[in-house]
């Protein structure tokens, strides 16, 4: 910005502005407090960096550039297995719906006990929403690498590890969507004289059922994002294909299949948006 | 789900009011009962299928149960209440069933945490640092030019779309095994996500104190610097601390490829020892993603509820 310079103004009338309104030229402290965050997050960083070795990223260069070229060049794209990539791909799917679809099912009833409205005991309550946290708490990847201990290498293994971190996540959004509900419509529908299955039909699920479908359509989407690489520590789907043509130095392979991934991902996303909108409307959430 | 049947009365039973509407009714229901039965089928279907290509049939999953069961009965601490608080004994071994000896690596344990910690904040700081200038050129109504923010979108779209646990397998090749490798592909991944955020978030700010800035000759740096950030800051501050959290769940996975914390530790852990060295591991974890949790929202909720009074 130019300078401007009026010559009206002379040192006395600023000191005087500066006394009559301190605010209006900034703060000492606060400005200190300023300056002293931003040496403090440097002087963080510059430490943490020194920490983790930043040197190793210069001295990587042509290791660096190696794998770029090799990704970027694509070389005997007749003999790269298709069919057994697009067979993971569809795995992947698969096991993210299947994973879904159990969780939403756990989740259904694990969420009545979580919510504070359809259960008023409050160590009943607070003991499953700690077990729910632990279900969250652990990301899949560590699901998925328990399970392939406990039952073996393989898309079961996958399923499983979504299916607990889905349940985790759904039943706590569940329950929040279960207290949130308006308690008028229940009291309309008694009013009539309707029986409880009568009130659960027409004063509960109409409420939560579009926020549940909606829910889980996103756990849905996310779960597909899990399932990719869940595979790396040999969970099934497309994340096995990945880790193995990795090991094996086939970085073209790497590059085509993870674009791929992307573009499925993109797919499930943009018709996941497409059922909400058809279905449930803009009400649903 | 209207019906679009058009119902055009040729005698007078038909003009009947009541009638009409049943007619009407009688239509909608089978209308709906059409498009509910084709969606389960189409459901069932994809059940089938997925069910199909990932081998999960009902079978082995009863088969699987019991070994699950036996393997989270093999990793549960045997704590015993008597020797639970002893300490080392003349050997210098801790007693089996105490505390102690369940976490007999407890130190080393707390290092790598220690270590995940400090690689969660150090890639939230500089993914962040990155998110706020791509988020300005990547805003349509801040964008310097209509190409650059259609690249900035598509390399934050690019940024956020591959896994962080993906961005490290390859970076620990390039870089080596480390935390380094760990750091960087949290901060590309954190990159594309905040980037979103913050450029939606710019794109909801008035563009008032822009013009006001540009009408006393401010270029677009200056524009940017005192016309949009005094807005969109405490909405930032708000979404990096939700990053850390999401950021110190990933760099507790990203160990598992080999780029640095607690991961590596972890998933040796469970890959070469079924006992309680697993839960200990496992519940350390969750503990500190708990507490960060609640203290990045103490935060959050602190640093609103000052900008609201305001």
């Amino acid at each position: 910005m130019s300078t401007l310079t009026f010559a009206a103004v002379n040192e006395a009338d600023v000191t005087a502005a500066r006394r009559r309104y301190p605010q209006a030229f900034g703060n000492p402290l606060v400005r200190a407090l300023k300056i002293g965050s931003w040496v403090f997050i440097i002087v963080y960083l510059a430490w943490s960096l020194h920490l983790f070795e930043i040197g190793k990223l210069l001295s990587a260069s042509d290791r660096a550039w190696q794998l770029v070229s090799r990704m970027v060049v694509w070389q005997d794209m007749a003999d790269w297995q298709y069919a057994n990539i697009y067979r993971g791909i569809a795995q992947t799917i698969a096991i993210a719906f299947l994973g879904t679809l159990l969780g939403t099912i756990c989740a259904l009833f694990l969420a009545f006990f979580a919510a504070r409205n359809t259960m008023p005991v409050g160590v009943i309550r607070h003991a499953f929403r700690r077990l729910l946290d632990v279900f969250r708490g652990i990301d899949s990847v560590v699901w998925g690498l328990v399970f392939v201990r406990a039952v073996g290498l393989g898309p079961l293994a996958g399923v499983l590890a979504i299916w607990i971190s889905d349940m985790g996540n759904l039943a706590k959004l569940y329950s929040e969507a279960i207290e949130n509900i308006d308690r008028k419509q229940v009291e309309g529908v008694r009013a009539t004289g309707a029986d409880t299955s009568r009130i659960i039909r027409y004063g509960y699920l109409p409420q939560i059922l579009p926020v549940f479908i909606s829910l889980s359509l996103y756990s849905f989407e996310s779960s597909t994002r899990s399932a990719t690489i869940l595979g790396l520590v040999g969970a099934g789907g497309i994340g096995m294909i990945i880790i193995e043509r990795f090991r094996a130095g086939l970085f073209d392979q790497v590059a085509f299949v993870v674009l791929n991934v992307l573009v499925v991902i993109a797919v499930i996303d943009w018709g996941s948006g497409l059922i909400r909108k058809r279905f449930i409307g803009e009400r649903g959430h | 789900m209207a019906s679009t049947t058009t119902n055009t009365p040729t005698n007078g039973a038909d003009r009947d009011p009541v009638t009409l509407f049943e007619g009407h009714r009688r239509q909608m229901i089978r209308d709906r009962m059409v498009v509910n039965v084709t969606l389960g089928v189409l459901f069932i279907a994809f059940l089938l299928w997925s069910a199909w290509i990932s081998r999960f049939t009902p079978d082995r999953l009863a088969a699987g149960l019991p070994r699950i069961m036996e393997y989270f009965g093999a990793v549960m601490p045997s704590l015993q209440w008597d020797v639970m608080f002893e300490s080392r004994n003349e050997l210098g071994r801790y007693p089996p069933g105490s505390l102690g000896f369940w976490y007999n690596d407890f130190w080393k344990y707390i290092t790598l945490i220690w270590e995940t910690i400090l690689m969660a904040l150090t890639a939230t700081l500089i993914g962040t640092g990155l998110a706020v200038i791509l988020s300005f050129l990547a805003a349509r109504n801040t964008t310097p030019a209509h190409w650059v923010g259609v690249a900035a979108r598509r390399f934050l779209e690019f940024c956020r779309g591959v896994p962080e646990i993906l961005f490290a397998l390859v970076l620990v090749f390039a870089v080596g095994i480390g935390p380094l490798a760990g750091v960087i592909a949290i901060v590309i991944h954190a990159t594309g996500a905040l980037g979103k955020l913050f450029s939606e978030v710019v794109e909801n700010a008035s563009m008032r104190p822009v013009d006001g800035v540009k009408a006393v000759g401010g270029d677009w740096f200056e524009q940017m610097r005192y016309g949009i950030l005094p807005q969109v800051l405490p909405n930032y501050t708000s979404y990096a601390l939700w990053r850390f959290e999401i950021n110190v769940r990933a760099s507790a996975v990203v160990g598992f490829v080999g780029a640095g914390g607690i991961g590596a530790e972890l998933s040796h852990v469970i890959s070469f020892y079924s006992d309680d060295r697993v839960t200990a591991v496992l519940i350390l974890i969750v503990l500190t993603v708990t507490l960060i949790d609640l203290l990045s929202e103490r935060l959050r909720h602190a640093l609103i509820g000052k900008e609201s009074l305001k």
